[in-house]
C-alpha cells in the first residue's frame, strides 16, 4: 500500500470515528425532538395518523385530511381568528419592547461596569445578575407583590399623595418589567464579557486619533460587541416569544401572549391542532430571529478565519 | 523647543510612579526614555499623550501648555506597544480614522492614506484586514495610522516589543528612516537599550521615576553619569578597587591602567568597559580565564581577578585563542570612577 493510500485510509477512520461518536446524541435529537415536530407540523395540515393517533382520538374542532392532500384549515381557523391576532400582536409587540429594553439597560450597566473601577459598579454588576438565580415562579409573584393594585409602589405613591397612580399588574406593561427582569441578567453578562474582551489600547488608539470617548465607544466597542449583542438580542427575542410563567402570572386575561394562549387551547379548550398551529408561527417568528444569530456566527467564524 | 515637560510627576496606587521629572526634546529630534520595569517610561508617555493627567508639573508643545488638554485634541499621536489596530476595519478604514473625524473630503482622505502607505511600504495591503498581515506590517500601519494625522509629537511606546529580533532590526531601522525624512519629534519608550542607542538623538535613562542622564548615546555609553546608568547601559564592569595614579587595586591584585592618568586616589567603585580591558600573553595582571564565549566577531572571555570577575571584549589575535583555565595578562586602558553612584568629573 503507497503511504497516500495509507493516508487516505487513516484520515477516512478518523472521519468514520467522528462522525460514531457523534451519532448517539444525534439519533436522540432525531428522535426525541425532531421525530414530534414533524409529528405536529403534520397535524396542523390534517394528518391524524402513527403518533399524532393519541391527540388526535382526545382533541375536539380538529380538522383532518380526507385523502392524501393536506389541509389548511385549521390554519385559516386560528389565522382567522381576531383574538389569535392580537395575541400575536401582543406578542411580538412586548417581544420587541423587552429586546429593546434589555439591550440598552445591559448596554448602560456594561459600560458603566467597563469604564468604572469603583465598588459601585461592582455592586451595580453584582446586583444585575442576580435575577438569574431566582426561580421565574418567585420573581412573577414578587413582581406581583410590587406592582398589583393593593402592592408596595401604589401604596407608596398613596402615602405621598398619588391617589390615582396605575397599577403595573395583570397589564401587559407588567408583563414586559418580568420579561425585561428575567432576561436582563443574561443580558448583562454576555455584553458585559463582550466589553471587557476590548482592549483598552483600542479606546486609547481611537481618542488619539481625534474621537471624543462616546464617539470612541460608537467607533470601536460597538462594533467589536456585536456577536454578543446579537446573541442578546435573539436570545432575548426567542425566550419572551416562547414565554409562558411570567404572561400567565402577571399578564391579563386576554389579550396575552401566545405563549398563554396555546396552552389554553390546548388544556383548558382542548384544541389540540389549533395550539399547534399557534406553536407553528411562534416556530416561524423565533426561526426568522435565529437567522440573524446564525448569520452574525457566521459573519463572525469569516472574520476569525474559522469559515 | 518642540516638547517639554516641568516637574511632571505621578503617583498610581499609592507609588510615585514619575517624579518631578523634566524634559525638552528638539524639533525635529528623535529621544528615547530608556529604564527597567517600573521605572515610568510609559507613565511619561502616557502623560506627554494625554492618557493620563500629571498630579503636578506642566507638558508643553510648542510652547503651549497641554497639561490639560484630553488626548483627542492634543497634537500627539501615538503608536502602541500592542499596535492597538482596529481588527473589525480595514487598513485603510484604521488610517482613515481620524482623518474622518477631522471631516475632510473623501478625496484628500483617500490621497493621503496612500501617500502614508507608499511611506511605509504598505500600499498593496490597503483593503487588507489587520488580522491578514503579519506583526511586522501591523507595526507598520500602526506607525502610518498616527502619522497620517500630522501630528507635531509622535510617540511610541515600546513598538517593537512584540517583534522577532531579525524583524526587529529591519523595522528599527524603517522607523528611524521615516522620522528622519518626516522630521517629526518623537519620543520612543523602550527597555531595549540597542533599540534606544542606535535610533535617538538623545536617550534619557530613566530609575524610580527621574531620569538619571539626557544625553546623546554615545554619551550615554562613554560616559554614564551615574552608577545606575553605567551599570543598565551596555556591559560594564563595576569594581569595588582602590585607586592609585597609574592602576587600581583590586585585593592583591594590580591592574595598570594605560593613557591618561586617573587623577585621584582612594576608594571608588571603578567602572570599566569591557572593550577598554586589554589582554596579553605577559604584560598587565594576571587574571584567570573562567570561560570563553564566542560572539561571532569578537570574543568575550570571563576573567577571574582573585573574587573579583572582569568581562573582556577581545577581537582576533588579541586574546581570543586563550583556553579556559589558562592565565592571561590585563591592562585597563579607559576606567569611570564612581562615589556614591555619581560619576568623578575629571
Amino acid at each position: 500500500m503507497t503511504a497516500v493510500a495509507q493516508r487516505v485510509r487513516t484520515r477516512n477512520r478518523t472521519r468514520l470515528r467522528g462522525f460514531l461518536l457523534a451519532l448517539p446524541p444525534v439519533l436522540v435529537i432525531a428522535f426525541f425532538i425532531g421525530l414530534p415536530v414533524i409529528a405536529a407540523i403534520a397535524y396542523t395540515f390534517g394528518y391524524s395518523g402513527g403518533i399524532n393517533s393519541v391527540v388526535a382520538a382526545l382533541a375536539q374542532k380538529q380538522h383532518l385530511v380526507d385523502g392524501a392532500a393536506p389541509t389548511f384549515d385549521a390554519y385559516r381557523e386560528v389565522l382567522g381568528d381576531s383574538s389569535f391576532r392580537t395575541d400575536l400582536l401582543v406578542t411580538v409587540i412586548v417581544t420587541i419592547v423587552t429586546v429593546v429594553l434589555v439591550m440598552v439597560l445591559s448596554w448602560a450597566i456594561a459600560l458603566y461596569a467597563r469604564f468604572s473601577r469603583g465598588v459601585l459598579a461592582k455592586l451595580v454588576t453584582a446586583l444585575a445578575v442576580v435575577p438569574m438565580f431566582i426561580p421565574v415562579v418567585i420573581a412573577s409573584y414578587a413582581i406581583l407583590t410590587f406592582y398589583s393594585t393593593d402592592g408596595f409602589t401604589r401604596t407608596l405613591f398613596h402615602l405621598l399623595g398619588w391617589e390615582d397612580s396605575p397599577a403595573l399588574a395583570y397589564k401587559m406593561t407588567g408583563v414586559t418589567v418580568g420579561q425585561v427582569w428575567t432576561h436582563l441578567p443574561f443580558g448583562v453578562l454576555l455584553i458585559s464579557s463582550g466589553l471587557s474582551s476590548v482592549p483598552d489600547t483600542l479606546i486609547d488608539a481611537a481618542r488619539d486619533a481625534g474621537a471624543s470617548m462616546s464617539r470612541a465607544v460608537r467607533a470601536v466597542m460597538i462594533p467589536m460587541a456585536a456577536l454578543p449583542t446579537i446573541i442578546v438580542a435573539t436570545f432575548t427575542g426567542i425566550g419572551v416569544l416562547g414565554s409562558f410563567t411570567v404572561p400567565y402570572l402577571i399578564g391579563p386575561n386576554a389579550p396575552n401572549m401566545l405563549g398563554v394562549s396555546m396552552a389554553q387551547y390546548y388544556q383548558s379548550f382542548n384544541q389540540a391542532q389549533q395550539a399547534v398551529v399557534m406553536a407553528v408561527v411562534v416556530f416561524v417568528l423565533a426561526a426568522g430571529i435565529g437567522y440573524f444569530y446564525v448569520r452574525a456566527n457566521a459573519k463572525s467564524a469569516r472574520g476569525s478565519g474559522r469559515l | 523647543m518642540s516638547l517639554r515637560i516641568e516637574a511632571v510627576s505621578k503617583v498610581l496606587g499609592g507609588r510615585t510612579i514619575v517624579d518631578s521629572l523634566d524634559l525638552e526634546v528638539e524639533t525635529g529630534q528623535l529621544a528615547s526614555l530608556l529604564g527597567p520595569s517600573g521605572c515610568g517610561k510609559t507613565t511619561t508617555l502616557r502623560m506627554i499623550g494625554g492618557f493620563l493627567r500629571p498630579d503636578a508639573g506642566q507638558v508643553l508643545i510648542d510652547g503651549q501648555d497641554v497639561t490639560a488638554i484630553a488626548p483627542e485634541r492634543r497634537p500627539t499621536a501615538m503608536v502602541f506597544q500592542n499596535y492597538a489596530l482596529w481588527p473589525h476595519m480595514t487598513v485603510f478604514k484604521n488610517i482613515a480614522f481620524g482623518l474622518k473625524l477631522r471631516r475632510m473630503p473623501r478625496d484628500e482622505i483617500r490621497s493621503r492614506v496612500e501617500d502614508v502607505l507608499r511611506t511605509v511600504n504598505l500600499l498593496h495591503h490597503i483593503d487588507s484586514h489587520p488580522g491578514q498581515i503579519s506583526g511586522g506590517e501591523q507595526q507598520r500601519v500602526a506607525l502610518a495610522r498616527a502619522l497620517v494625522l500630522e501630528p507635531k509629537v509622535l510617540l511610541l511606546d515600546e513598538p517593537l516589543s512584540n517583534l522577532d529580533a531579525k524583524l526587529r532590526e529591519r523595522v528599527r531601522d524603517d522607523i528611524r528612516e521615516i522620522q528622519q525624512r518626516v522630521g517629526i519629534t518623537t519620543v520612543l519608550v523602550t527597555h531595549d537599550q540597542d533599540e534606544a542607542l542606535s535610533i535617538s538623538d538623545k536617550v534619557a535613562v530613566m530609575t524610580g521615576g527621574r531620569i538619571d542622564q539626557y544625553d546623546p548615546p554615545s554619551t550615554i555609553y562613554r560616559a554614564p553619569r551615574t552608577r545606575f546608568v553605567a551599570d543598565f547601559v551596555g556591559t560594564m564592569n563595576l569594581l569595588r578597587a582602590t585607586v592609585h595614579d597609574d592602576h587600581v587595586a583590586t585585593g592583591d591584585v594590580k591592574i595598570p591602567v594605560r593613557g591618561a592618568a586617573l587623577g585621584v586616589e582612594g576608594e571608588w567603585d571603578v567602572g570599566v568597559r569591557p572593550e577598554d580591558v586589554r589582554v596579553s600573553p605577559s604584560e598587565g595582571a594576571p587574571a584567570q580565564v573562567a570561560r570563553v564565549i564566542p560572539r561571532g566577531h569578537y570574543t568575550e572571555l570571563v576573567l577571574m581577578l582573585g573574587e573579583q570577575r572582569l568581562r573582556a571584549f577581545v577581537g582576533p589575535g588579541s586574546g581570543d585563542d586563550l583556553p579556559e583555565g589558562a592565565t592571561a595578562h590585563i591592562e585597563i586602558s579607559r576606567a569611570l570612577l564612581y562615589r556614591e553612584g555619581l560619576l568623578h568629573q575629571a
